[in-house]
């Protein structure tokens, strides 16, 4: 048996077959962020609510869903979704979706990631609105705004902003978890690797040619990488431009994997 | 007759319990990988060599960016592979290696940031005093440091304990979240079963908040 280097990459279109994959990985992330930041954006509002039931509530749902797993989430979403939402969604899925999307499974997959990234966002922003001087809070009232008008042009404008840099290194999380959907059967990138291993070396459906495990993995390993380092820098960037801004120190999350790494100024 | 709520914990208790002391395993192992390569690259980052700079600086990137699955199936089916090495590790060893790893990157960089929050002003003191490198390290700078990244080392295990549940389910180890699973195929009652395991990982991290944040009271250095 021959055993050229990648070669199962040029084989049955496999290199295509993965960076289509790979593609789907990214396109759900990016929907998935920005229903979380929607989401977690009125999550935070309520934590932040003065009626005290409420705060106490959204406080209390945050904290569990911030603290599951998410794989937990996505594997219980996957199997309580009704068979007849999977179906409603399979008849009407719209052409242009990728593949992966015709799967009944991916709204289930799309509500974890929704609910977990939502609750860690609304804790980000949460931090980067008390991380605004109280006065600010306190010229707006005495200016004669009301509660919901100091929000909107005072606190929301500036908090949002400094919460930029950890959005974006959020993303490089939500990017990498897109793989934990591959699970629940969703044709993405880590699935489709394991596919082309089981299918090449087989004389009926595939190449004669196996691909190693090792480097059709590391070709996916190698493009997580590539996408998320780049966000990383994105990231730093925009972290030090805010930060010569506004003369102020990234407020730290607590819980967040990616926010450890934030230096004291 | 599905059964009734608290029925699915005590019928399956010995299950659940199993499970949940392989996850309490898998996370305390790899933990203990964590911190052992993780100050490593951490001092490899803030060594005086520019070249052992650029190692951990590397190992850093790659391991924090690459998904903890891509990274598990990597160590457990790649090294298995009969095309490949053929080294037949097991699930444990490749899931605390795998997490281990993966944390260490996330540790470094804390471990980092710690040294780095100690004063340029006290480093200068020191080698000024005659300390040298190392023992201006040890004596000066790390204890300092390590009070300083109580608290993120505090998340990244609460994020350890999370993120174990992605082995078992890869590479076929029964923990907490792969017994729940069994436990769910059996009885098709998803909300009970998936309620009881997500109960025994919010037990895990609400109990390592709260030593944490005892820790923090005592010892955190608040900058």
């Amino acid at each position: 048996m021959t055993l050229a280097f990648f070669d199962w990459f040029s084989e049955n279109n496999n290199g295509r077959y993965m960076l289509e994959g790979f593609a789907t990985n990214l396109e759900i992330a990016l929907i998935a962020i920005v229903f979380a930041f929607i989401v977690g954006l009125g999550l935070a509002l309520l934590r932040l609510s003065r009626n005290r039931i409420v705060s106490y509530a959204a406080g209390i749902w945050i904290d569990v869903f911030r603290n599951l797993p998410l794989i937990l989430l996505v594997i219980f979403l996957a199997l309580l979704l009704p068979e007849s939402w999977r179906d409603f969604w399979t008849d009407n899925v719209p052409g242009w979706a990728p593949e992966a999307f015709e799967s009944g499974l991916i709204l289930g997959a799309f509500m974890a990631l929704i609910l977990y990234n939502s609750a860690v966002l609304a804790e980000i922003m949460r931090a980067g609105i008390l991380s605004l001087a109280k006065g600010q809070g306190e010229a707006a009232s005495a200016l004669g705004m009301t509660y919901g008008q100091s929000l909107r042009f005072v606190i929301l404008p500036q908090g949002l902003r400094r919460m930029v840099p950890a959005l974006v290194s959020q993303l490089i999380t939500l990017n990498k978890d897109t793989t934990l959907v591959s699970l629940i059967a969703i044709q993405e990138v880590v699935r489709r690797g394991r596919i082309v291993n089981a299918n090449s070396g087989n004389p009926f459906t595939g190449s004669e040619t196996e691909a190693p495990y090792l480097e059709v993995f590391i070709f996916i390993g190698i493009l997580f990488v590539a996408v998320n380092y780049a966000l990383s820098r994105l990231s730093r960037r925009l972290e030090i431009r805010e930060r010569k801004r506004t003369g102020t120190t990234v407020e730290q999350v607590k819980g967040l994997e990616d926010q450890v790494a934030v230096e004291p100024a | 007759m599905p059964t009734a709520f608290v029925d699915i914990l005590t019928d399956n208790f010995g299950e659940f319990s199993s499970g949940f002391w392989v996850t309490v395993r898998l996370v305390v192992v790899a933990f203990a990988i964590a911190m052992v390569v993780g100050t490593l690259i951490g001092a490899f980052r803030v060594a005086p060599n520019k070249w052992l700079q650029r190692a951990g600086g590397l190992y850093v990137e790659f391991f924090r960016n690459i998904p903890l699955l891509v990274l598990l199936i990597l160590l457990f089916y790649g090294l298995r592979d009969k095309n490949g090495p053929g080294i037949p590790i097991t699930g444990f060893v490749a899931g605390v290696l795998g997490l281990g790893l993966y944390t260490a990157a996330y540790i470094a960089e804390a471990l980092r940031s710690g040294v780095f929050s100690v004063s340029k002003g006290q480093i200068e003191a020191s080698l000024s005093l005659g300390f040298s490198y190392t023992e201006t390290m040890r004596r000066i700078i790390l204890p300092q440091a390590f009070r300083t990244v109580i608290s993120p080392i505090g998340s990244l295990i609460i994020a350890m304990i999370k993120n174990s549940a992605v082995i078992g389910v890869a590479l076929a180890l029964d923990d907490l979240l792969k017994v729940g699973r069994t436990i769910q195929s059996r009885n098709f009652q998803t909300f009970e079963t998936f309620f009881w395991a997500g109960v025994g990982y919010l037990i895990l991290t609400g109990l390592v908040t709260v030593v944490i944040r005892q820790l923090e009271n005592r010892y955190a250095i608040k900058r």
